[in-house]
């Protein structure tokens, strides 16, 4: 019976994002880029693999972010927004599900539209290929699909913090400057933490204050650069299937921990 | 209506006028770009943090921006400064830290480094840097023996590298014995024209292809030259004072030009070498 409810709000939730028109210019984005990569690639020397993978995994990125951060948030806003929450919560749907559903929904469209242009791409890298058959040697399927899947991963996290931000703050500029700040601070933290263990940060003698804030916040900021995997992907360099676990169990772990905080905010929430 | 024809006549100007002011423009850009010359480019430590999870296709851009400046400098036959030489090797540096594997930034700076500027110091430091990441691939201990063979006439570290090269995967068969008759080859052409048609083989860049074909060519004439040299010495016993002496006793029949524009002459320890020194007059 939950099951169904959640499902009913993620169709409902999934069809509300794909009428949004937004959609309709990042696809177009996407495939200009994808495109564009065939003819990119005649500038380069040989490595014509790396490029073509680099153009079109950014595109999917790019994409999946932009989706992420506009039509996500405007999803998840537009019903308080509009009072139409209330027609929804209304109905027989506890805040839990309505959160839970609402990422789901958000996570459907997300699954959609970048299966969507991973089939493009895939269709502009094998153009490229049948193009360049000589220089795509160093060029692996399985390595680009899994820097797919790993970018996946990323946004089942991205959007369980956006659904988070936005149950705690009112407006939804504010849960965008959040989620932008946040995905920033993900991507880089680990430079940082890896900085810090360097002989030339010693010798910069830091805080011991700083450090201890860095040594916690890194726990409790999401490490989004473990999804980066576009530049092994590109070299065809082999991704363990162990790693691939580990960075889906961490994915999958952090999400369900945003989510179950969301819940409990949501339900304490006081809509005006 | 009559206002409507009146906008179209008025947006064709105005498109006519948008043309000609952007292609003025291009014009004025150039001058100002040559006056202006900025060699300077982001440290890693920036470009790293701020090309977020984008570095491949970062490092693409920039690598497109270092190999369109070179293409320029090649087209208008420009001459290329030492500046430059810094430029190339920082840029490179730089995009081989946010993508370590790039192979064709480490190639285009040790062709550029090497052969027009002879700064074999850059060019290596690159390649020990790409044999960090690159640990299978022959072709980065190739190039290194090859720089310590050919420019640094250094043939014990030339011949480690290259036999390094034998052993990996996908190595040319040729690899090992070259590297074992290294000596033979010492102060002749032959090597760094096999070296060059090995790269001229998997070049796709139209740009520097007609760069490499160039050198190649040069080097031919050269090493062309230098047997007639040889075989001057075994026929009249010593060796001609000048390359002319090869047309007056009917060996060649005239010294070719100079595909970069200097002059072919016979050096005191009787090599071939040219006034160009393989840089556009």
């Amino acid at each position: 019976m939950m099951i169904r409810k959640l499902l009913a709000l993620a169709i409902l939730t999934y069809k509300e994002g794909v009428r949004d028109r937004a959609l309709f210019g990042i696809g177009l984005f996407s495939l200009f880029m994808m495109t564009g990569s065939i003819l990119v690639v005649s500038m380069f020397m040989r490595e014509l693999h790396k490029v073509t993978v680099d153009i079109n995994l950014s595109a999917i990125t790019f994409a999946g972010l932009l989706l992420s951060f506009f039509v996500s948030i405007n999803l998840m806003s537009k019903d308080i927004d509009r009072h139409t929450i209330y027609s929804v919560l209304s109905k027989p749907f506890s805040r839990s599900q309505y959160v839970w559903g609402k990422y789901l929904g958000i996570m459907l469209l997300i699954i959609t539209a970048m299966g969507m242009l991973t089939i493009c791409s895939s269709i502009a890298i094998w153009f490229t290929k049948f193009q360049y058959l000589v220089y795509f040697q160093g060029f692996s399927w399985i390595e680009f699909y899994k820097a797919v899947y790993a970018e996946l991963l990323m946004f089942f996290m991205l959007n369980a913090l956006i659904v988070f931000f936005s149950t705690i703050t009112t407006s939804s500029f504010i849960t965008l400057l959040f989620s932008i700040s946040t995905y920033i601070a993900g991507q880089t933290i680990e430079e940082v933490v890896l900085f810090l263990k360097t002989k030339h940060a010693a010798d910069m003698a830091l805080s011991k204050g700083i450090t201890t804030i860095i040594d916690v916040v890194q726990y409790i900021l999401p490490n989004l650069s473990v999804f980066d995997l576009k530049t092994q992907s590109a070299h065809a360099i082999t991704i363990s299937w162990n790693y691939l676990a580990a960075i889906t169990c961490y994915s999958g772990a952090y999400s369900i921990v945003l989510l179950i905080m969301a819940s409990l905010i949501f339900n304490r929430r006081e809509l005006k | 209506m009559k206002r409507q024809s009146i906008l179209i006549v008025f947006l064709i100007v105005a498109m006519g006028a948008c043309f000609f002011f952007q292609k003025n423009l291009g014009k004025e850009r150039e001058i100002f770009l040559k006056e202006n010359y900025m060699g300077y480019v982001l440290p890693s430590k920036i470009t790293g943090p701020i090309s977020l999870e984008f570095s491949g296709i970062v490092s693409d851009f920039l690598f497109l921006k270092v190999s369109t400046f070179l293409g320029t400098k090649f087209i208008q036959n420009e001459k290329l400064e030492e500046k430059h030489a810094k430029f190339i090797y920082d840029s490179i540096n730089i995009l081989t830290d946010l993508d370590p594997w790039f192979w064709d930034a480490y190639l285009l700076a040790d062709t550029i480094l090497t052969w027009d500027f002879r700064r074999i110091d850059l060019a290596n430091t690159l390649l020990f840097k790409a044999r960090e990441h690159r640990t299978t691939d022959f072709q980065v201990p190739y190039h290194i023996g090859f720089n310590y063979f050919y420019f640094l006439k250094d043939n014990a570290n030339g011949a480690k590298y290259l036999l390094e090269a034998a052993r990996l995967p996908k190595a040319p068969s040729y690899l090992s014995a070259l590297a074992t008759r290294l000596s033979m080859y010492q102060n002749q052409y032959a090597p760094a024209i096999l070296f060059l048609n090995d790269i001229l083989k998997t070049t796709q860049s139209s740009e520097l292809k007609k760069q490499l074909e160039t050198r190649l060519e040069t080097l031919f004439i050269m090493d062309s030259l230098e047997k007639e040299v040889h075989e001057f010495k075994k026929r009249f016993g010593s060796f001609p004072d000048h390359l002319s002496d090869l047309v007056d006793k009917g060996l060649v029949e005239s010294i070719p030009d100079d595909p970069y524009g200097g002059k072919f002459v016979l050096l005191e320890n009787k090599r071939v070498y040219t006034t160009s020194k393989m840089i556009y007059k």
